[in-house]
């Protein structure tokens, strides 16, 4: 078993548990180890905490993935937002004045940070150490016909030279993890866009996802997939606003991949959480007949 | 700092100093105008006051009373880094706008939504404080109750710095 160290972050772990239980099951059917920090924070927050402060954010950071390097780990997110933050903070701490500028902070609390430990996205864990073949392996019931819009979300991707995750023009990683799951990958049209969450403006967020749903929709997918707690947010909760705002109902269900993918390693419908979701991958039951071996 | 004649911009390096003290805030000196970052910005796509490119012009001259005031366009800013991936001059448009919040935080005019992200970050170290209720989600999936933060910590680390955000 390959080991690494687990940064769950604060959404995942408190809001969407059903999340973390996915991510726990399947990555032990893919034989990977999970390894549990002790005293990690908040990333923190690539959003606010990083507007209001951003020597404050890296020092915080810096301290998260101090963490990992006393374990000697490589460190993985499951949230694009940790991603983002964590990656970030990797790269710019590569640079001796700003090193410095964190360590001066991390000294008060006797530590420093060494940048030994990679900050890895669980999708990118999964496509560089397991493979897809092996994804397609642990599979029990494979998903066929099921169409599976593709939202990467944009701190997966970008900014490129820094994530080093995929090409944010035309990546791939995510439809080759629905195909080994049966499912059939789809790319919208405006499937590039952001969900909006960090926006301080309403209207540019609802006009966002008002146009990447109609997309979707075009393209008839039973689901929207995703890789982020906070993408996952916008499109179940914000999906509501969207249809009263513009008397439209789109009507599609948000999964994050894990769950996804535990469902077709045979983890039974009922156990997965889909009950706490407004929109319901109801399109999943017709699966649940099929053979698990 | 408003000049006397309204036709000639005076550049403020007082304003430029202060930026060039946040992380990467100092880039925009790199920009060449040649306007990479707006085709594929989602907030220029949506909203008609938004414009990184516009914005990196202004930080150019130092035009702070057009970028540092309440409810300053700056945050219409999705944070899609994309300017990031496009800018041939490696500005990073985004951190520049980023290093800018930091400076209207200091002014005391980040918006209520970061100022209550830091605030229930101070209290918990998360930015969803843990309450019984969350536990007991958890724990219907056989997941363990959510590991409290070592807040001393935290706060040594977020001690009153006083060598950061200033003009020095």
């Amino acid at each position: 078993m390959k080991r690494f160290a687990f940064f769950p972050g604060c959404l995942i772990p408190a809001r969407h548990p059903a999340m973390e239980f996915a991510i726990r099951t399947t990555l032990e059917k893919l034989e990977i180890e999970i390894v549990d920090l002790e005293g990690t924070s908040c990333c923190p927050d690539p959003i606010y905490f990083k507007s209001k402060d951003k020597v404050s954010w890296l020092s915080v950071a810096a301290r998260n993935l101090c963490l990992a390097e006393d374990l000697g780990l490589d460190i993985f997110t499951n949230c694009s937002g940790c991603t983002a933050t964590l990656s970030e903070t990797y790269h710019l701490l590569q640079d001796e004045e700003i090193r410095d500028r964190v360590n001066e902070r991390l000294a008060r609390i006797g530590r420093e940070y060494r940048g030994t430990s990679r900050v890895r996205h669980i999708a990118t864990l999964v496509r560089d150490e397991v493979g897809y073949e092996a994804v397609k392996n642990s599979v029990v019931r494979p998903l066929e016909g099921l169409k599976v819009a593709i939202h990467y979300g944009c701190h997966l991707l970008k900014p490129s030279r820094i994530m080093q995750v995929d090409s944010p023009d035309d990546p791939q990683v995510l439809e080759r993890l629905v195909e080994a799951i049966g499912a059939t990958p789809v790319r919208h049209a405006n499937w590039y866009l952001c969900c909006g969450k960090a926006c301080q403006n309403e209207d540019i967020p609802n006009k966002m996802m008002h146009d990447l749903l109609s997309t979707v929709n075009d393209e008839h997918a039973d689901l929207l997939g995703m890789i982020c707690p906070t993408c996952f947010g916008q499109f179940d909760h914000g999906q509501m606003k969207i249809a009263k705002l513009y008397e439209e109902d789109f009507s599609t269900p948000p999964v994050y991949y894990f769950q996804l993918l535990a469902f077709a390693q045979g983890v039974p419908y009922e156990n997965l959480g889909f009950e706490r979701q407004r929109f319901k991958p109801v399109a999943l039951k017709k699966f649940e007949g099929a053979a698990v071996g | 700092m408003s000049a006397d004649q309204p036709d000639v911009v005076r550049v403020d390096f007082a304003f430029k100093r202060e930026l060039a003290q946040k992380i990467e805030g100092n880039l925009a000196n790199y920009c060449y105008q040649c306007g990479a970052c707006v085709g594929d910005c989602p907030a220029t796509r949506y909203s008609v006051a938004f414009n990184p490119r516009e914005i990196m012009l202004k930080v150019l001259y130092g035009l702070e009373d057009e970028l540092l005031g309440e409810h300053s366009v700056l945050w219409e800013c999705t944070n899609c880094y994309t300017c990031h991936e496009r800018c041939p001059q490696e500005v990073k448009p985004v951190e520049v706008i980023i290093s800018l919040k930091n400076m209207l935080a200091d002014r005391g005019l980040a918006p209520t939504a970061a100022d209550k992200v830091v605030r229930t970050f101070m209290t918990s170290g998360r930015t969803v404080p843990d309450n019984p209720a969350i536990d007991k989600q958890r724990a219907k999936y056989g997941l363990p109750p959510l590991k409290p933060v070592p807040m001393d910590e935290i706060r040594a680390l977020l001690g009153v710095d006083e060598e950061e955000g200033g003009d020095s």
